[in-house]
């Protein structure tokens, strides 16, 4: 954590809507990321694996609430972000626009996808924004224990003599780490600012720390992350991720649009 | 994939005396921290610990609860 911290008042308007950007995107990523954790509550290979998964997709709705309530600093109405957009606004990484397939994909998805958030969480976390140096630690925290399932089940499955659950667990992790390379380095004048101002770490000391963390990890999968090459599409600078949206049924689920009407508040 | 039981002991306070508390089935020792900790959170427990249940060594019956874990192992 800094030692100085930078109030929003003093921060210009393009300083205040890079972090707003910043703060959406890990927001909305947790919020996906339970969302697809909790996709598996059955289904898992054993009642403990579901009763996990359900667990950790109660902390991602924790989290992205919390998040979510940063914005009040800023001045956005959380209530009014969390429960009106549409799916195209969402600033969720890309990875998470559509379910996990199949268990591999989940275990790729807690090592790498819930793993770069992760990083970029403790990026802002150590930076010299206030709300977060205090809310995240205890987030971390609880990342830990999924990163220990994530890292557990995925040794289980490069080394279970399986070639197919091998197989799968390479194909997801192939799949996903272009993506979240380019989402960590966010390659943007927004991106540079953050880090400039020391509101994060730059998208080049984020990537290395997310390499450095899996590199042993996806080799008994068979994949080098030093030679997977960053995916090249559009990179939306509003939203700070790549092209598409989470389709609409996940985002009706995110924002409770069925039952909304019996909220009672 | 051979799963093994792993028994759970938790307590509230420091200085209360470990309960068991319940057991998980996992694949290894990570799995099962990982396990316990996510089914038997609903206390604010102080400490937890869980231990693979052919670990647990028979002091003075054979007929017991936790007895019949060594022979689980191959």
């Amino acid at each position: 954590m800094s030692d100085t911290t930078l109030s929003v008042e003093a921060m210009d308007d393009a300083t205040r809507s890079g972090l707003k950007r910043l703060i959406l995107t890990l927001a909305d990523s947790k919020r996906l990321m339970g969302l697809r954790y909790s996709d598996w509550l059955v289904g898992a290979p054993s009642i403990e694996a579901g009763i996990a998964v359900s667990s950790m997709a109660q902390d991602e709705w924790g989290h992205a609430r919390l998040l979510y309530a940063m914005l009040k600093d800023l001045n956005v109405d959380p209530q009014e972000v969390e429960h009106t957009r549409p799916a195209e606004e969402y600033a969720s990484v890309d990875v998470l626009d559509a379910p996990f397939a199949d268990w591999a994909a989940v275990v790729a998805g807690m090592v790498l996808v819930d793993g770069a958030i992760t990083v970029a969480l403790d990026a802002f976390c150590r930076g010299i924004f206030d709300p977060a140096c205090s809310r995240i630690p205890k987030m971390l925290s609880e990342e830990e224990f999924h990163r220990s399932l994530g890292v557990a089940w995925y040794k289980r499955l490069a080394g279970s003599g399986s070639e197919e659950a091998k197989d799968l667990l390479r194909r997801a992790t192939e799949a996903t780490l272009p993506v979240l390379l380019r989402w960590l380095s966010t390659p943007d004048e927004v991106g540079s600012k953050l880090a400039a101002m020391g509101l994060t770490d730059s998208g080049e000391t984020q990537v290395t720390a997310f390499q450095d963390g899996i590199r042993a990890l996806v080799a008994t999968a068979g994949v080098d992350v030093d030679a997977v090459e960053v995916a090249t599409d559009p990179w939306d600078e509003r939203r700070g991720r790549g092209p598409g949206h989470p389709e609409e049924e996940a985002v009706e689920r995110a924002r409770g649009d069925r039952n909304r009407m019996l909220f009672v508040e | 994939m051979r799963e093994h039981v792993y028994d759970v002991f938790a307590r509230k306070n420091r200085g209360d005396p470990l309960a068991h508390v319940g057991y998980v089935d996992a694949l290894d020792d990570e799995t099962a921290r990982v396990y316990a900790w996510k089914t038997y959170d609903e206390e604010n427990w102080f400490e937890m610990c869980v231990v693979r249940r052919s670990a647990i060594i028979p002091v003075n019956r054979d007929d017991g609860p936790f007895a019949g874990g060594r022979s689980e192992e191959p």
